[in-house]
């Protein structure tokens, strides 16, 4: 082709310049005499990877939530549309997922992550574009600790409740002894295996070895076989979703599931499922457990009932974290009366609320939903009365009693 | 350290059965098949399904039969008319081809991590002596040592591994004598697949399965085929072993470096040995 059959002609130029211009005009025009009728959230969770159980139950949460808004007359009016992003647990991904929803779809609020990972960096450009994060399945300290920022909420437990939640039992249960862990080696892992540690380690506990693992191994068979060499009284095993469940089979397949305690600080559902009868007798911490806050609390059974009504299983407590996170959200919006950060932020900074598991409240320094933690034991499969009840509740924690305290925290959150 | 070894070892054979189909069918067809990693997922849900119903045993006769005859029919349908393009275009259609497959388990069965269980009497560790390891590894390990026996008894001393070894050589020439290069073609590409099928059926108990499954493996399986030498079936064998000790090794020292240390040595590899270790033709010897 001739190379000057694509340079336009002075006329097509200036045709194509009016139209482009004109265009720009009506559409300024058409936002202008239209007022904005819907808004968009940014779902940003992992559907693929290792946490992709639980990417895809928060998804069906945020889903159910905004439909249920929606079908109420929306946020103030406005309808909520969703942008969703698939972050793989990959910290850069999931930015440039939140990037787009921003800076393309206009979301005016990003929500999802099912890790510390991601949630910190998420966080990180939330803040920069001065954006409503509303940070949902991250256990680690960091998210309202050293890492917390001003648009930043948090309402999941985190590895410092856990751990103290955790501490009776552990005396009690574990004993103190030689404790093995095996931890994933990202923040989220260490800050469990520094929260564990300082509680333990005091009364008497051994730590014989701590083996971290990378994000999404498939075979641990290489840790398991220093920790059968180790013959620790405890074994500690610090990962989630499908890597925990892959850990956690293996383990039982080296016979450590019978020759030690098994501790997995952070448990949901599909983990729990995944890992079969090979869960009995684990110990582990949830923010909700849909078995235990049905029968207590009418908010959690009226969700639970929907959830399983639409979806056909029970929300895992990411998926629960989720719904309540939409709401608290459009609540938020609501009572400050206005999309603009800085009065959403205002009037959720120390707000008491009742969700799905009693009273509970967003703590104004740090931006850490403070709430019940609750220590579950594993039941075998026989014992389950749904493939998803995997447990029984030991002991519910007050929020107040094991969350840090500002002394001890590293948390300075920005003015804006 | 001794126990280490031994979980090197067998870690090692997982990779040596993948990365054997994909060598031998880099070897006779010249073919980069980026959808190798599906037919272990395929073989992985298979298995699941027939296990669940008929236990494992059925499991694994089953999974090799319908991968391998998914695989057929992929060749047939589609990839043959790729046979004699470009790298590029058969690297793009078989990588299609695995998120097509991927895509596909994912709406039929959902994202969820599923796992079956191990036959109860292979489900407890065996005392070796220096360490006590899991029987169904075991067997396991043994079944891959005599299935790489097995395939390479196939290529050495069949006659359609006659064929498939002078197929390597000269195409054409084997088709001038009579040899049925085309029908060759299809089986090796069926049997490569159907031992992906195989290993992601006996592999599922030992690794839960999901839809993205294949492609993890897929990667560390190239890693293996580029250290041992592309198209070659002992390299492949020896460079699953190095890959699998190398991992095993590295989680006892300096655990966080146990994904990176493969592509650490695939790197040195190609800077010393730019072939592969063991060369690309070793497949017409056997």
């Amino acid at each position: 082709m001739d190379a000057r059959a694509l340079q336009p002609t002075r006329a097509q130029f200036i045709a194509g310049s009016l139209a482009v211009s004109g265009a720009s005009v009506f559409s300024t025009i058409n936002v202008i005499a239209q007022p904005t009728k819907t808004l968009v959230v940014g779902l940003n969770v992992p559907q693929t990877g290792p946490y992709s159980d639980q990417g895809t139950d928060q998804l069906r949460a945020y889903r159910l939530a905004i439909g249920e808004i929606n079908a109420k007359g929306g946020v103030m009016g406005m309808q909520i549309l969703e942008s969703v992003g698939d972050d793989q647990t990959k910290a850069p991904v999931a930015v440039e997922n939140a990037r787009r929803m921003i800076e393309r779809d206009g979301a005016v609020m990003i929500t999802g992550g099912s890790s510390t990972g991601t949630a910190i960096a998420v966080s990180g450009l939330c803040q920069e574009k001065k954006t409503i994060f509303m940070a949902t399945l991250t256990h680690g300290d960091e998210t309202t600790d050293i890492d917390c920022h001003y648009h930043t909420f948090r309402r999941y437990n985190d590895a410092h409740m856990s751990a103290q939640a955790l501490a009776k039992t552990l005396l009690a249960k574990y004993g103190t002894g030689r404790w093995f862990h095996i931890t994933a080696d990202y923040s989220w892992g260490h800050s469990v295996f520094d929260n564990l540690t300082s509680v333990v380690e005091p009364k008497g506990a051994k730590t014989v070895a701590n083996v971290l693992m990378p994000l999404g191994t498939t075979d641990f068979s290489s840790a398991l076989s220093q920790a059968q060499a180790a013959k620790p009284d405890v074994l500690v095993i610090t990962e989630f979703g499908k890597d925990m469940v892959n850990a956690l089979n293996q383990a039982a397949q080296f016979g450590l599931t019978k020759t030690a305690k098994i501790l997995v600080p952070l448990a949901d559902e599909y983990m729990a499922k995944g890992a079969g009868d090979n869960f009995d007798n684990v110990v582990t911490t949830a923010p909700f457990y849909f078995k235990y806050q049905y029968e207590k609390y009418p908010e959690a059974k009226a969700f639970v009932d929907a959830f399983v009504k639409k979806y056909g299983t029970p929300p895992s407590n990411g998926a629960e974290c989720a719904y309540v996170d939409m709401y608290q959200w459009k609540g938020g919006i609501e009572r400050a009366g206005s999309l603009d950060p800085k009065a959403f932020i205002g009037k959720m900074e120390g707000y008491h609320f009742n969700a799905t598991k009693g009273p509970e409240y967003w703590r104004a320094w740090d931006h850490q939903g403070i709430n019940t933690v609750m220590v579950l034991e594993g039941v075998p499969v026989a014992g389950r009365e749904d493939p998803f009840a995997y447990a029984k509740v030991l002991e519910v924690h007050d929020g107040d009693a094991v969350s840090i305290t500002q002394a001890a925290s590293k948390c300075k959150i920005e003015d804006s | 350290m001794p126990g280490q070894l031994l979980d090197g070892f067998v870690r090692g054979l997982v990779y040596v059965a993948i990365a054997l189909g994909l060598t031998i069918v880099f070897g006779m067809l010249r073919l980069v098949n980026f959808a190798h990693g599906a037919f272990y997922a395929i073989g992985a849900y298979v298995g699941l399904i027939v296990a669940e119903r008929w236990g494992l045993g059925a499991g694994l006769i089953v999974a090799p039969i319908a991968v391998a005859l998914f695989a057929v029919v992929f060749d047939r349908v589609l990839l043959r008319f790729f046979y004699d393009r470009e790298p590029t275009s058969q690297i793009l259609v078989t990588f299609g081809v695995a998120i097509v497959v991927q895509e596909s388990l994912r709406l039929i069965f959902g994202g969820t991590t599923r796992s079956y269980p191990i036959p109860a009497a292979l489900a407890v560790p065996v005392n070796l002596g220096f360490t006590q390891y899991p029987a169904y590894r075991i067997a396991f390990a043994a079944g891959i040592v005599a299935i790489v026996l097995l395939v390479w008894f196939f290529i050495r001393y069949t006659n359609y591994g006659l064929i498939v070894r002078a197929g390597v050589r000269d195409r054409t020439m084997v088709q001038l004598l009579g040899g049925n290069v085309s029908l060759a073609s299809t089986i090796v590409f069926a049997l490569g697949a159907g031992l992906a099928g195989l290993v992601g059926a006996a592999a599922s108990p030992i690794y839960s399965v999901d839809p993205d499954i294949g492609f993890s493996f897929l990667v560390p399986s190239f890693v293996v085929v580029v250290i041992g030498g592309l198209g070659s079936f002992w390299g492949a064998v020896l460079g699953g072993l190095i890959v699998g000790e190398l991992q095993s090794v590295t989680t006892l020292v300096f655990p966080a470096a146990s994904d990176v240390v493969i592509y650490l040595a695939m790197a040195l590899v190609l800077l010393v040995r730019p072939s592969g270790l063991l060369g690309e033709t070793e497949v017409i010897r056997g």
